[in-house]
């Protein structure tokens, strides 16, 4: 977790967990380079950044709903992602002027789900698995409603900022760099992330250390929603378009992102910059199957099994 | 030369018809137009295995006009839509009601080409007709509507070799979704289709679940590693998210076999007034499940359908593009309306063997 920490495992030929997702994503991208010629290494890496980009900004959101006690786990995040990107469609319409409003809707949407999810929890006492799943629902039938049968198209400057590049760098995936950066200072220096860790460690010990446990994962939960629409603003941004399924494959993604990335199930225990190199190793591992022309039915049976290799693997911190 | 093909043509033709009248009963299956037999105190049921994208939400709305209208002409009493979240089971257990509740028909859009057989065979015991539609249902009650997936990726090589030539040239599959019934059809089709085609080889195929954005992200991870792509083989919706990894990675746009949508024809006008690129669209229209309601209308009429009713595919080429582009609506699919006359003729056709009645293009 310090850097003394990842020293001390170094010291011992070990690598601290989150650096797994990095070395497996490293080693595939070799491996696909190996394969298809030096020539595609660049391209291989610059698709898996911006794609992995999006996982990143999903999975940090993930990552501050798991971290914030054992059993939180926010299960909305693909509705929230597709009802945000269609509500910030709609209000731009497809204008440049109207980015700004539009990306503030997204936001909104994204909060206003967190809270919604936080407040089934708690007033209703639902475990987070069943709340947020119940609210995936209601989300989903909104976006249905809200032009279903049709993908509404995002203005022309957001589509160019996702895809923008200036020289050989991607602007976007470095953008989300950024956002990890922020993730980690919040984490270790804010007030809000030394809470919400203790909150996570023991909710116990925690409430009577005078920290308000509700406030503190409602407002996880609210900036798990933000971060989720966020991505569907991007997302659509990139893709051209907020269509109905969009989200679905960030449900599975967002959680296996941050497990593998080195953050606890368990809560109490966070790392964001892991996420990357999950997020990394996720996309290179589909680049990298597809590129050995697997069959659909080893690429499924691999992307399993070395999922929960990896899980098995990595050294996990010992129980506090 | 030619004459002599054509008479031979017609002669092998008219031998088909004739073999085709003899094997039938006499009358029982001739093409007689629309059965007139009073259906008003009937009701017809949808049975949806999934409404998650934007396809099968136009497919309901399609539907709920056609029975809408229906019900206000008094040709049927009314209709319903019941929606599975892609679970076989659940789509089972809807089922289920809707046998209970006592609708006359159920057309069903089926998760799964075997899962629903026992339900299926339950509703037609209980008498109902079941007309199962774009899906596969292998319980043989039902009645099935349905596209030719051969004659789809036989369509789409053909076009290619037509631009292309005989010359060798690295093609590129977008697949559905694995083990979907619609995916491992079409894959036949395309697979069959590519025997003709020995100097084309597939370089890679990837899974884009008919979506842009899945397809966009396969198409990005592979590029990389493949050689200069000619063509790309699509199943529909995939088409524009191919564009955009072609474009992102700074390649030139190959042949892409576009699927009806509206993002893809106006991307693929954009492309034909920049630089005078052509392409084909080919696709299923979500209004097949007009088709279906009619056929189950129809049956319940009295007229006597064949168990498996082929619909055409909807077809766009270059010179009706501006036409269709016109008429689709922003970000949606291009549609048809299918009538209760249109869908008598495609029931006609069918027992006749006859070509299918196609799509005519909007004026």
């Amino acid at each position: 977790m310090s850097p003394l920490a990842g020293r001390r495992s170094l010291g011992r030929l070990s690598l601290a967990p989150w650096t797994y997702g990095f070395v497996v994503a490293l080693a595939m991208w070799i491996a696909t380079t190996a394969y298809a010629g030096l020539g595609s290494a660049g391209a291989t890496a610059a698709s898996a950044l911006a794609f992995g980009a999006f996982s990143v900004v999903v999975g940090t959101g993930q990552m501050l709903v798991i971290a914030s006690g054992p059993g939180n786990i926010d299960l909305s995040v693909p509705s929230v992602l597709t009802l945000a990107a269609y509500v910030a469609m709609a209000v731009m319409h497809g204008s440049d002027g109207l980015i700004l409003p539009g990306l503030a809707a997204a936001l909104a949407v994204g909060a206003v789900a967190g809270a919604l999810n936080y407040l089934a929890i708690t007033a209703l006492r639902l475990p987070p698995i069943i709340a947020t799943l119940a609210w995936s629902f209601v989300f989903q039938s909104f976006a249905y409603n809200f032009g279903g049968d049709a993908t509404l198209k995002p203005p022309a400057v957001l589509s160019s900022f996702t895809a923008l590049r200036i020289g050989d760098v991607q602007v976007m995936p470095l953008a989300v760099m950024v956002l990890t950066g922020v993730a980690v200072v919040l984490l270790r220096r804010t007030l809000f992330g030394r809470r919400l860790l203790a909150t996570g460690q023991s909710e116990r010990a925690a409430n009577l250390a005078g920290v308000r446990v509700g406030r503190v994962r409602l407002l996880a939960y609210m900036l798990c929603g933000t971060a989720a629409a966020l991505t569907g603003f991007l997302l659509s941004g990139f893709t051209g378009g907020a269509s109905l399924n969009m989200g679905d494959a960030y449900l599975m993604e967002s959680i296996a992102v941050v497990v593998l990335g080195g953050t606890s199930v368990a809560g109490g225990q966070a790392n964001a910059v892991g996420i990357w190199g999950a997020a990394l190793f996720f996309n290179l591992m589909a680049t990298m199957l597809n590129t050995f022309h697997f069959q659909a039915g080893v690429r499924f049976l691999l992307t399993g099994t070395l999922i929960i290799l990896i899980v098995a693997i990595v050294p996990r911190p010992r129980a506090v | 030369m030619a004459q002599l093909r054509t008479s031979v043509g017609s002669t092998a033709l008219g031998a088909l018809l004739l073999a085709g009248t003899a094997m039938m009963p006499a009358g029982a299956r001739a093409a007689d137009g629309l059965a007139k037999g009073d259906t008003s105190d009937k009701t017809i049921a949808f049975s949806n295995s999934y409404a998650g994208n934007s396809f099968r939400q136009v497919m309901i709305k399609s539907f709920e006009e056609a029975g809408a209208q229906a019900a206000k002409d008094h040709v049927i009493k009314g209709t319903t839509v019941v929606s599975a979240n892609n679970s076989v089971t659940e789509q089972a257990a809807q089922m289920q009601n809707l046998i209970l509740q006592g609708y006359s028909a159920i057309i069903v859009l089926a998760g799964s080409d075997t899962a629903l057989n026992g339900v299926v065979k339950d509703a037609c015991d209980a008498g109902i007709v079941v007309v199962a539609f774009a899906s596969g249902v292998t319980e043989p009650c039902a009645y099935r509507v349905d596209y030719d997936l051969d004659s789809y990726g036989k369509a789409e090589l053909d076009y290619l070799a037509g631009r292309i030539g005989d010359k060798s040239a690295n093609l590129l599959e977008i697949r559905g979704a694995a083990g979907d019934g619609f995916d491992k059809r079409l894959h036949a089709g395309v697979e069959k289709a590519m025997k003709d085609h020995p100097s084309y080889k597939i370089a890679n195929e990837v899974y884009g679940a008919w979506t842009a954005a899945v397809a966009q992200k396969e198409v990005s991870g592979v590029l990389p590693s493949l050689p200069k792509i000619d063509g790309v083989l699509t199943q529909g919706g995939d088409g524009y998210g191919a564009a955009m990894a072609f474009e992102s990675a700074g390649r030139p746009l190959p042949v892409i076999i576009m699927g009806n949508r509206q993002d893809e024809l106006a991307l693929w006008k954009k492309q034909h007034q920049a630089n005078g690129y052509e392409t084909m669209s080919l696709g299923a229209t979500p209004s097949v499940s007009q088709v279906a309601f009619w056929v189950a209308q129809q049956i319940l009429a009295g007229k006597k359908v064949p168990k498996f009713v082929e619909v055409p595919l909807l077809r766009i080429d270059q010179p009706d593009l501006d036409a269709w582009l016109a008429k689709v609506p922003e970000g949606g699919v291009v549609n048809a309306t299918y009538d209760q006359k249109l869908a008598g003729d495609i029931i006609d056709a069918n027992i006749d063997h006859k070509p299918l009645p196609g799509v005519p293009a909007p004026k």
